[in-house]
């Protein structure tokens, strides 16, 4: 019981950030619809058929479309399609942590010394977060039904039950897979090992969609058997099998990981190369790259940055490989011009691909920029910005130097990933400016600096708050730009999203405002951190 | 006149509810090895990070070679080899790697001095960090405090972790960091350890400096408890036990005497010579219970003996 109620709060600032996330991811879905999908049954049925044609151009991302004209079968596909992916990154993270991060910071050995068993640790570990992803899931439900309450309709409420005990099913069976990988390796890939099995899992199940021959394999994805529920959808509930496989994946995974945990030790993988005899060295590296302000952070980057570049490139050419198919069923849907209208302007496969990859590049670039700001916060709780600090260097130059690494670090991937958009459509017969796609490509650094500059302060003011200010600063900034424009909030609400920053410049070129604006951001974000930092205690 | 190497005036650290480190006044000399003592809590890490500008003081200033700690603090670390009590994560860097990490962020380091220091200390630099146990990270740590040969060297708790012989050889490297000009300035709760290696000792206790004392002077707060267990047949010399010059909190049950000897053994040993011994243990108590003994328990430290 103890064990349970430490692995509760050791997850307390994750139940409470995605409780919040789906919350008003859910909230703001179903205002949405009821903004968008009309009053009249024969308005809702045209919106709900428009809406899925266009499900169907997504199915890369989100699950296939059912009853989209309701507004449980539109939030069961917007909002609680997408956080299968969300919970699942969570799970990812909170199991990392649980199985390898823990054990480095001596929590795992403290608690077996207290006479656990390391069934009981697992075991404990899994069933928190069991309870905290149903409660995040079930505060996803609640987002539904306060925007449905506010839509003046109603909602099942066993649907909404049904549905966090299906995102919760799912979430527990990731937990349990990271879990399980997190014994067989070292805890230095545990958590990219666990992550591209679970990126294997989803493409699995979305990519059998596209491409037939995967069907036969899928059934071996959670992701699969989490969208074979519809509990929002009137008339459907939840599909107990598919529920029971997830949960009984959850409980396998685990009971492994347990049976791999007692296997070997404390430390160290299951699984493991024997060592190479070498001999010891007794010097400091030769390589130069040490030696270098700048490149020294990009070199110990390197593996994070080929990581991200290739990640983020890999999507972009899967974008324009898609923007064909997306574009042709868009077109037949003239509910979704006034969407579309102000985004396409010249020409049409540029305006979509614009719209399409950089809008998802941009929310990638934040993302790596909050990786960054982690880092920066993670090198203070754990003492190294103090020895870094003890060099003779200002921490003034400390700040800048994190900057310029963020800053290069995010060139090279949006070169990268600009590189191969480029070719991808080009051999696609798109009529995509290589002008305008560098410029896109090139505004991406700024736009991943606005958030590191944010990020900067925050992790000078309060690095342990950071990440989690950052992350609802991203998302709600996201949702802003994403149903700000649909539910026709005021213009100065907008403004406050970093995304409408970035503009379109694929279609519409440059937005010098966003950009001055963007430039003034940064300037005055790492301006107040390196004075915040000048002015705070390290190491205290 | 030869600069101070570290001099502070009134500084203070006030974290609130009596936490922290309170007028501070303390001068070392250049070239001295100067101990800084104290229980866990007293203020020892704080004044080590006010010293390296890493903390602001609440008032007064801290100078290290004529230099203001938060004012000069690139200069001033570019004078000093800092050890923190806790030696931070590098995760899977090698060892090499973070000490050209951090030597390319000093500059002027020397190869031969790493791999000398490394050498003498068995540390495998090829190893990744996180590989490294506690005792190897502390190495780590010291070879990043020497590796650049710094004219002042701050070490907090240097020795924790390490075993005997590891201790011996970082006594070794003090000494000959000393003998080559620099200052050292160490803290410790460990009384035996300062008295090993420092000329001087500064006491420190919740948060103010209780003294600052010789070498010598540490054999009047010195103490040790021993128990010593009488022959069956011997008469157990209580009367002479209690006399003893610095022999002190004398208890006698049957043949077991327990006592507290203060500064030399020999007027215990002369006490009890002619008594036939089954079992003598001494142990040095912790600097808590020297506090408590020495400075019986009143609010304000006595003063030491001059």
């Amino acid at each position: 019981m103890t064990a349970f109620v430490l692995g509760l709060r050791l997850g307390r600032w994750g139940v409470v950030g995605f409780s919040a996330l789906a919350f008003f991811s859910s909230l703001v879905q179903a205002l949405a619809f009821f903004q968008l999908a009309g009053h009249t049954a024969a308005e809702r049925a045209a919106f709900g058929k428009s809406m899925t044609q266009l499900a169907t151009s997504l199915t890369l991302i989100l699950p296939p479309p059912t009853r989209l004209d309701t507004v449980g079968g539109y939030v069961g596909w917007r909002s609680f399609g997408g956080l299968a992916i969300v919970f699942a990154v969570w799970a990812l993270v909170s199991a990392g942590g649980a199985a390898r991060g823990d054990e480095e910071r001596g929590l795992v050995e403290a608690a077996l010394a207290a006479s656990l068993t390391r069934f009981e640790w697992i075991m404990s570990r899994l069933m928190a977060f069991a309870g905290a992803s149903f409660v995040a899931a079930a505060l996803g439900g609640l987002g539904l039904l306060v925007g449905t309450i506010k839509g003046d309709d109603s909602v099942s409420l066993v649907g909404l039950l049904e549905q966090a005990v299906a995102l919760a099913a799912l979430a527990l069976s990731c937990y349990a897979l990271t879990l399980l990988v997190g014994q067989l390796t070292s805890a230095r890939i545990a958590t990219a090992a666990a992550g591209m099995l679970l990126l294997a899992l989803f493409l699995v199940n979305t990519l059998s969609r596209t491409f037939t021959w995967l069907t036969s394999v899928r059934w071996v994805s959670p992701f699969h058997y989490y969208e074979l529920n519809h509990p929002l959808v009137p008339g459907s509930g939840l599909d107990l099998r598919a529920t029971a496989v997830m949960l009984l994946i959850a409980l396998v995974a685990g009971g492994a990981a347990a049976a791999a945990f007692a296997a070997r030790d404390l430390g160290s993988p299951l699984l493991r190369l024997p060592a190479r005899s070498q001999p010891s060295t007794y010097e400091r590296s030769r390589n130069p790259a040490w030696r270098v302000p700048v490149v020294r952070g990009l070199y110990e980057r390197r593996i994070g940055l080929l990581v991200w570049a290739a990640g983020i490139a890999f999507l972009g050419a899967v974008f324009v490989s898609l923007t064909k198919t997306v574009i042709q069923p868009l077109m037949s849907i003239p509910a979704l011009t006034q969407f579309f209208g102000g985004f396409v302007q010249g020409r049409l496969y540029t305006s979509f691909l614009g719209f399409f990859w950089l809008s998802t590049a941009e929310l990638l670039f934040a993302a790596f920029a909050i990786a960054q700001v982690a880092r920066w916060s993670a090198e203070d709780s754990d003492g190294r910005l103090e020895l870094i600090l003890s060099q003779p260097q200002s921490r003034a130059i400390v700040v800048i130097e994190r900057a310029v690494v963020l800053a290069l670090g995010a060139a090279v991937i949006a070169a990268v990933s600009g590189v191969v958009v480029a070719i991808a459509s080009h051999n696609q017969g798109m009529d995509v400016s290589n002008e305008r796609l560098a410029e896109g490509s090139l505004l991406l650094i700024p736009f991943a600096l606005v958030f590191a500059a944010g990020g900067s302060v925050l992790a000078a003011w309060n690095p342990r708050a950071a990440v989690g200010l950052l992350g609802a600063f991203a998302f709600v900034s996201y949702m802003i730009a994403e149903v700000g424009p649909l539910l026709k909030w005021p213009a100065w609400l907008q403004d406050f999203s970093a995304f409408k920053l970035f503009g379109m410049p694929l279609s519409s070129g440059i937005d010098r405002a966003g950009l001055l604006t963007m430039i003034a951001i940064i300037i005055v974000g790492f301006g107040a951190s390196i004075l915040l930092m000048e002015r705070r205690d390290v190491g205290a | 006149m030869a600069v101070t190497a570290i001099r502070t005036s009134r500084l203070t650290k006030d974290y609130g509810i009596g936490r922290g480190l309170f007028d501070l006044d303390l001068e070392v000399a250049p070239r001295e090895v100067f101990g800084y003592l104290g229980p866990n809590g007293a203020g020892k890490t704080t004044t080590i990070r006010c010293l390296m500008g890493l903390i602001r003081p609440s008032s007064g200033t801290a100078h290290i070679f004529g230099l203001d700690c938060r004012r000069d603090s690139v200069a001033v670390k570019r004078k000093v080899g800092y050890l923190p009590g806790d030696i931070p994560q590098f995760g899977s860097l090698r060892g090499k790697e973070v000490v050209a990490y951090l030597a390319g962020m000093r500059g002027g380091v020397e190869q031969k001095t790493v791999r000398s220091i490394a050498q003498r200390f068995d540390l495998d630099l090829g190893r990744r960090f996180r590989e490294y146990s506690s005792g190897n990270k502390q190495k780590l740590g010291i070879l990043l405090a020497f590796m650049h040969r710094p004219e002042l060297l701050i070490l907090d708790e240097p020795t924790r972790g390490l075993d005997p012989l590891n201790q011996q050889e970082f006594y070794a490297l003090l000494l000959e960091a000393r003998d080559g000009g620099a200052t050292v300035f160490l803290s410790s709760h460990i009384l035996s350890e300062v008295e090993h290696v420092c000329d001087r000792v500064g006491i420190l206790r919740a948060g103010r400096l209780a003294t600052v004392a010789q070498l010598e002077d540490l054999q009047h707060i010195r103490a040790h408890r021993v128990e010593i267990e009488f022959a069956q047949d011997a008469e157990v010399p209580s009367a002479a036990i209690r006399s003893a010059a610095g022999v002190e909190a004398v208890k006698v049950e049957a043949q077991r005497v327990s006592c507290t000897v203060r500064g030399s053994f020999e007027p215990l040993f002369e006490a009890i010579r002619h008594s036939k011994v089954t079992d003598l243990v001494s142990t040095e108590p912790s600097l808590e219970e020297i506090f408590l003994s020495y400075y019986s328990e009143t609010s304000a430290p006595k003063a030491l003996p001059e």
